[in-house]
């Protein structure tokens, strides 16, 4: 219990839709380790966003509590959210989301520039971070210039700007072709294997999960179906 | 994130919409510059009235008066009745009217003893008794009467500083004249220049000169244009009487005998643009001495004056020496003198003591707290009128900024989730605004000042200059006023930004970043 570097305890959130109350999550607990690649798998609607954003420190949750190591967030406040987005865990989309009037080596510098690098170390760092997502020669390309494989590369390199812990990522291969989908995922597994990264990856494709997953978290209207270990 | 990034990130942010933030910017610049011409145009009317003031000799010197004769006779023989002279007393002494009456009544005549005391006042520079009367004056083959004043010689004050032609009277004894640029006119000179060196004759009656002391008539008082037709109607039966020839062919008998003359020289043509107190020609004051036509010597003027006193004043002088009031050796008080200091600060002091020797004082300086709250007012209004302009322009700052919101609700959403706080976000906006109005207050205090400069100039071109008047600069543009209305400009724009900000700082970064 205590080795999870990330654990949500009973998390519920509710939507207010007018008379009606959508239960969007319903008493989740789940726990990763430092250094696991885990799965997040279920149909449409069943709660993943909803959860990987209560986690990313995006929403708060209804009921229930989400903990990273060791510290409930719970209690913290809009700017301690702030900092642990900025810190503790970075975040990468289905459809990407980068600034589109930015280069990518823009894009990465915004974010370390919210963590406070300055200056020359912060220009040493996009490189280095672009050059390890493998788009050293692709820095001054705006997205529209990239391909989607690229665009979620800047996207891990932004992701990964501060050196958060957790990555956490929704649907990253949702508009990959399964070439491109297949390389992006080898690039996390090297992360998590090398550098001790942690990824908790929504994910459609069961074929992906269970190929570069340590394991894979099933869910359902909002609520954990069945827990599957893969390899260990 | 440190402010330098947040400034380029709204740079970077405003020139993503170049041409929403050029027209939002135009607002702001209306704004500025018509506050910065309204408020320029009323500080260059408050600083060329201080400036007039000041060249006037306004702010150093002080008029002084004291009892005259009427008076001391008013108190003499209405002793004991109800409240002394009657006003009718008042209009025959030969006070004239001043820009203002004394708070209070002067107890001592300004007589020569009374001079040399003033004089010894600390901060006293000069004493510049105030000597006029009016006389037949003949120049340049027209004869007139004309006013006539007497000049201290020299003069430290700048009414007698500034000449169109000659300079001034050279010593205190010559018969030498200084006129002003009316005279000119009114006497057929071409220019200034024309009437340096020529000659001018006072006329007075024959008897005059030879028994001073003696009713001596002037040929038209001052008073009797003052006064009422019957009062002019007597005054010419009186000069009837004394046999002078007057009336509309007086230039036709200007060589008679029975005329006394005395001559003088031209030595300086003043300029006009140090007369004050009236509208046009119509000019009453010199500074804060009463205007006249010609100066003559003070001394001179002094013994001319009673040459030309009118029977009445004539009368009571005989009743104050008669009562005893004046004594014979004692020569009457001058109504008023000009008492000039050498530090405008000292004034109040040295108005302290006049007032404690007796006397009643005047200066313009009392008058200057209701000035400077005039153009306080003024420039309140004429700025009001540009902050209002600003205020529209603020709701086009506030319309693009939340343009601006709903273009970059992603953006803010992926700010948040990399890890910005709200308060950079918020501070993007402000910046944003605060970078509109510094450009727009720049932009706008270039164009009032261009404005400034142009209408400037189509005054001078199309005003002043075919008046023959010099170049003036109508508007004042101290630095505090354009870096006032930009520090202004900059302040309303952020405070237009203030709900926009606060609106995108509250943007849901899950519902900003959903992909559909
Ligand atoms: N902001 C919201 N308001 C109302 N309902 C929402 C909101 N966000 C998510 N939901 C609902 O919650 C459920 C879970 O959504 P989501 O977590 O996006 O599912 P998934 O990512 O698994 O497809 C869905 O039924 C969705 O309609
Ligand atoms: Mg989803």
């Amino acid at each position: 219990m205590s080795e999870a570097l990330l654990e949500t305890r009973a998390v519920s959130k509710h939507y207010q839709m007018g008379a009606t109350t959508v239960v969007a999550l319903d008493g989740v607990s789940v726990e990763v380790r430092e250094g696991e690649f885990v799965a997040l798998q279920g149909t449409s609607g069943s709660g993943k966003s909803t959860l990987l954003n209560l986690i990313g420190g995006l929403d708060q949750p209804t009921s229930g509590e989400v903990v990273f190591d060791g510290r409930s967030l719970a209690p913290f406040s809009k700017r301690e959210m702030a900092r642990y987005r900025r810190h503790a865990v970075g975040m990468i989309f289905q459809n990407f989301n980068l600034i589109p009037t930015m280069t990518a080596a823009e894009n990465v510098s915004l974010a370390l520039a919210f963590g406070g690098v300055r200056g020359r170390a912060r220009d040493e760092r996009t490189r280095a971070l672009l050059e390890r997502v493998g788009l050293a020669e692709r820095t001054a390309h705006r997205p529209a210039e990239l391909s989607g494989g690229e665009q979620q590369r800047v996207a891990i390199a932004r992701a990964l700007a501060n050196r958060p812990r957790v990555l956490l990522a929704d649907e990253p291969t949702g508009n990959l072709d399964s070439t491109r989908a297949h390389e992006l995922l080898s690039l996390l597994r090297t992360m998590v294997e090398r550098d001790r990264l942690t990824v908790l990856m929504v994910t459609h494709d069961r074929e992906l999960a269970a190929r570069f997953a340590d394991r894979t978290i099933q869910m359902k209207d909002g609520k954990i179906e069945q827990r599957m270990r893969d390899e260990g | 994130m440190i402010f330098f990034d947040i400034l380029k990130l709204a740079l970077r942010n405003l020139r993503e919409a170049k041409l929403r933030v050029a027209l939002t910017t135009i607002g702001v610049v209306v704004g500025v510059t018509v506050i910065v011409t309204m408020v320029s145009f009323g500080l260059g009317l408050q600083r060329n009235a201080v400036q007039r003031f000041k060249d006037l000799d306004l702010f150093n010197e002080i008029t002084v008066t004291g009892q005259d004769v009427s008076e001391l006779v008013a108190q003499v023989f209405n002793r004991g009745g109800q409240g002394g002279g009657g006003e009718g007393d008042r209009r025959a002494g030969v006070r004239r009217t001043r820009p203002q009456q004394p708070e209070q009544a002067p107890k001592r005549a300004l007589d020569d003893a009374a001079l040399a005391e003033i004089a010894r006042i600390p901060g006293v520079e000069a004493v510049e008794p105030t000597v006029e009367f009016t006389a037949y004056v003949r120049a340049n083959g027209r004869t007139q009467p004309q006013s006539i004043g007497g000049a201290l010689v020299p003069n430290p004050a700048s009414r007698f500083k500034s000449y169109a032609a000659g300079h001034m009277i050279s010593d205190p004894t010559a018969d030498e004249v200084v006129v002003d640029s009316r005279f000119i006119s009114d006497f057929g000179f071409a220019k200034a220049a024309d009437a340096v060196g020529q000659t001018v004759e006072l006329l007075a009656p024959l008897g005059a000169e030879r028994n001073p002391k003696q009713p001596a008539a002037a040929p038209q008082d001052e008073q009797a244009k003052q006064g009422s037709k019957q009062q002019r109607k007597a005054n010419e039966d009186e000069l009837s009487f004394f046999g002078l020839p007057l009336g509309d062919d007086a230039e036709t008998n200007a060589q008679d005998a029975r005329l006394t003359v005395r001559t003088f020289r031209i030595a300086g043509v003043l300029k006009d643009e140090v007369e004050s107190g009236g509208v046009g020609r119509q000019a009453r004051f010199r500074g804060l001495m009463p205007a006249a036509r010609l100066y003559i010597p003070l001394a001179t003027a002094r013994e001319l004056s009673h040459q030309y006193r009118d029977p009445l004043n004539e009368v009571a002088l005989q009743l104050a020496r008669e009562s005893g009031a004046l004594s014979a050796q004692q020569a009457e008080g001058y109504p008023s003198v000009i008492v000039r200091v050498n530090d405008p600060d000292v004034l109040t002091d040295v108005r302290k003591q006049l007032t404690a020797l007796g006397f009643s004082s005047f200066s313009i300086v009392d008058e200057l707290e209701e000035i400077r709250t005039f153009f306080l007012i003024v420039n309140s209004a004429l700025g009001l009128l540009g902050g209002i302009s600003l205020l529209v322009a603020s709701f086009g700052i506030a319309n693009t900024m939340i343009m601006a919101i709903l273009e970059r609700t992603r953006e803010i959403g992926i700010m948040k989730a990399v890890g910005a706080e709200d308060r950079e976000i918020k501070l993007i906006f402000f910046v944003e605004a605060g970078l509109i109005g510094l450009a727009g207050g720049i932009i706008g205090s270039l164009a009032a000042w261009g404005i400034d400069v142009v209408a400037n100039r189509l005054a001078y071109r199309f005003f002043l200059q075919p008046r023959n008047v010099s170049f003036i600069n109508f508007f004042a543009l101290p630095p505090y006023l354009w870096l006032g209305a930009i520090a202004f400009a900059i302040v309303i724009s952020i405070i237009a930004a203030l709900y926009p900000a606060a609106r995108a700082a509250r943007i849901d970064p899950v519902k900003a970043l959903r992909h559909d």
